[in-house]
């Protein structure tokens, strides 16, 4: 009996290899997110970041890094009072009448150097050099002056990942600025990101600013992430396509901040257990 | 195989997925890059043959995954590499590796198998949303498939010109 088993499997050893492989693969594909393989990934980013980092200086073709850090620092400030300013003036003319309103605060951030670009068919992203270390940690939003990057999504003690943008798997909850349409940004390939489920009978422009809306459990309220560049009514369908050009360019992209903005946990676990995110 | 020779192939692979995170944003056409590391495991497929074919594919795929998940698709490049190294492996013929990996079929196969694999991939990474897996793959799979193809040339042209030597 043995001796057949044996037998059939040797016969059959390169499609039981295959199956084995396919198993664990599948498995590590249900498993997800355990803490087992969050040590693991931890590891690999930080092994893999001090390489990035070492050979770095490839694509640096400036050494103008300092004064670049300090200046985007500088036109990151200035462009959050921008935007601060902008959506204060907004709210101020819908809500002129009211004396209490709330104030809006700016969050603390971690300024952080890209040291590696991983472009993986539509799963972008970016490995910066700042981690637990310096407080981040998952799920903090990364920011540029000009608007939304990404978000974390692993960190180690010294470097972390960031899942940007042009990820297939970035959802981010946004509002149009100026007429306060709700909508999910998603990218489906290409150079524009696309507002979801904006419904045919709302009011969005081209040239519209897009930014996070205050539904968002893990960016702060405000960030731009970029402007309408059409909106096309499709027959058969109750929402319009909405496409937006981003506000950060990522193929130039070499500093960015992490946001310190821990989002509220119970919310978040809500939210996930009702299929949201 | 060898102990030596399985070192020196993991070695191997394991430099090309590195130097694949490190550089491929130099060689990326319009977000388009090679897989190069996918171009080593048809060529461990074709020269070694179907099981070392396979298991390059799951330790490359698996060291991807690693390094770029944190999305919760941790598994899919291991997935989708184990498969591709698999189908590679079928062409594998002890007597004939030489010549094949030394002829424009190796860039065919790479560009047939790069292309296996990123349906498979986009299949898998796509579910659940309203994003049309076709759609992806004719603006990502197809042209990453071709360029991947096309990197094949560089061991296509190494083995060809060693074997003419020798």
């Amino acid at each position: 009996m043995l001796k057949r088993a044996y037998d059939i499997a040797i016969t059959f050893r390169e499609y039981l290899v295959l199956s084995a492989l396919l198993v664990v693969s599948v498995s590590l594909l249900t498993l997800g997110d355990s803490p087992q393989i969050r040590i693991l990934r931890s590891l690999t980013i930080q092994s893999l970041g001090l390489l990035q980092d070492t050979f770095n200086f490839i694509p640096d073709y400036f050494s103008l890094r300092s004064e670049n850090r300090s200046l985007r620092e500088l036109n990151l400030r200035l462009s959050e009072e921008v935007n601060l300013l902008r959506e204060a003036q907004l709210e101020n003319i819908r809500l002129r009448q009211m004396l209490a309103l709330r104030a809006k605060s700016a969050y603390p951030t971690v300024p952080a150097r890209i040291v590696g670009k991983t472009l993986q068919l539509m799963r972008n992203t970016v490995t910066l050099d700042v981690g637990r270390d310096q407080g981040v940690r998952d799920q903090m939003p990364i920011v540029t002056g000009v608007g939304l990057v990404g978000k974390i999504t692993a960190t180690s003690s010294r470097y972390s990942i960031g899942q940007i943008l042009l990820n297939r798997r970035m959802r981010v909850s946004a509002k149009i600025q100026r007429s306060r349409v709700d909508g999910i940004i998603e990218w489906e390939g290409g150079k524009n990101l696309a507002l979801k489920n904006v419904a045919k009978t709302l009011d969005v422009q081209a040239g519209d600013v897009v930014v996070t809306s205050d539904y968002s459990s893990l960016y702060p309220e405000g960030i731009r992430i970029g402007t309408v560049v059409s909106a096309v009514q499709i027959p058969g369908s109750l929402f319009q396509r909405v496409e937006l050009a981003p506000a950060v360019d990522f193929a130039t992209l070499e500093e960015v901040f992490v946001v310190t903005h821990q989002a509220d946990s119970s919310r978040v676990r809500l939210e996930r257990e009702q299929g949201g995110f | 195989m060898r102990m030596g020779t399985i070192a020196l192939n993991a070695v191997i692979l394991m430099a090309l997925v590195i130097a694949h995170t490190l550089l491929a944003d130099l060689v990326a056409l319009g977000g388009i890059t090679p897989d190069l590391p996918l171009v080593a495991v048809v060529f461990i497929a074709l020269r070694y043959g179907q099981i070392p074919g396979t298991l390059a594919g799951f330790g490359t795929g698996l060291a991807f995954d690693l390094l770029s998940s944190g999305d919760g698709v941790m598994g899919l490049s291991a997935l989708a590499k184990t498969v591709a190294g698999f189908l590679a492996g079928y062409f594998y013929s002890e007597t004939k590796a030489q010549q094949l990996l030394g002829g424009y079929e190796f860039v065919i196969l790479v560009g047939a198998t790069a292309l296996v694999h990123n349906i498979l991939y986009f299949v898998v990474l796509l579910q659940g949303t309203d994003i049309g897996w076709n759609l992806a793959i004719l603006r990502y799979g197809i042209p990453s498939a071709l360029y991947t193809a096309a990197a094949a040339l560089i061991p296509m042209f190494i083995v060809s010109r060693r074997s003419s030597v020798a």
